[in-house]
């Protein structure tokens, strides 16, 4: 599978607006989106876990061209922990319950618009990797960290 | 734009953070995208799981540590 394009980053944002899914980009490639500058291989979305939107998230992935099956799409509806997908035109990975986010609605009122992508607060990046303690997200810890000072520098108020 | 120096933040990357707010979207996402195969996590199209309890724990007893998945 070749890398996530932009085309298809905005693809995502489009068709998830289309069916008024409620999420937010986290991770790196949300950080990459508020202008961190680093390397990763797929998208997270952290969504919001109700039947409704599962069922809205279901039929955008389909639109984007996700080959779900019954079974996996009501998996998404019910909303699993994490779901890794890559039964598409690119990874994504369905974050419900992120580590070190206590609740979606607080992420979402402190969220980022950067040209259409909702993305979770740089704050709340960090607090995930964090929380999560992985090897990798421990050696880039501290340049995320230095991000977050220089962008705060550039942003003094979230949206 | 000027670089400044910060006495948080190493030069090194003040630059990189500098040079990457230049850079429209587009061309800062194409930059980051890159796709090498993944050992295990990659030879499966679909996974679910529970918990994020039991993702990580699937992760530390399934994947290669050099992945850097497990926790620390």
């Amino acid at each position: 599978m070749a890398a996530f394009e932009y085309r298809q980053a905005e693809e995502v944002r489009d068709a998830l607006r289309q069916r008024g899914v409620r999420y937010l980009f986290i991770g790196k490639s949300g950080a990459i989106l508020l202008g961190y500058p680093d390397t990763t291989q797929d998208a997270d979305l952290f969504v919001a876990r109700d039947p409704a939107n599962g069922t809205a998230l279901v039929a955008a992935l389909r639109d984007l061209g996700f080959a779900l099956t019954d079974v996996q799409a009501a998996e998404i509806v019910r909303g699993k922990d994490f779901v890794q997908l890559k039964n598409g035109p690119f990874d994504l990975d369905l974050v419900f319950a992120p580590d070190g986010i206590e609740r979606f609605e607080d992420a979402y009122a402190r969220r980022i618009d950067v040209d259409g992508f909702p993305v979770c607060h740089i704050d709340d990046i960090i607090a995930s990797k964090e929380a999560a303690n992985r090897a990798k997200d421990r050696e880039s810890l501290a340049r995320l960290r230095a991000f977050r000072d220089y962008w705060k520098g550039r942003h003094s108020r979230p949206c | 734009m000027a670089i400044e120096e910060s006495p948080e933040i190493p030069r090194e990357w003040l630059e990189e953070f500098e040079a990457a707010e230049r850079r429209p979207l587009a061309q800062r996402w194409k930059y980051a995208f890159i796709k090498t195969y993944k050992p295990v996590l990659d030879d499966s199209t679909y996974r679910s799981f529970d918990s994020t309890a039991e993702y990580r724990r699937w992760c530390a007893e399934n994947l290669p540590s050099w992945l850097g998945y497990g926790s620390v």
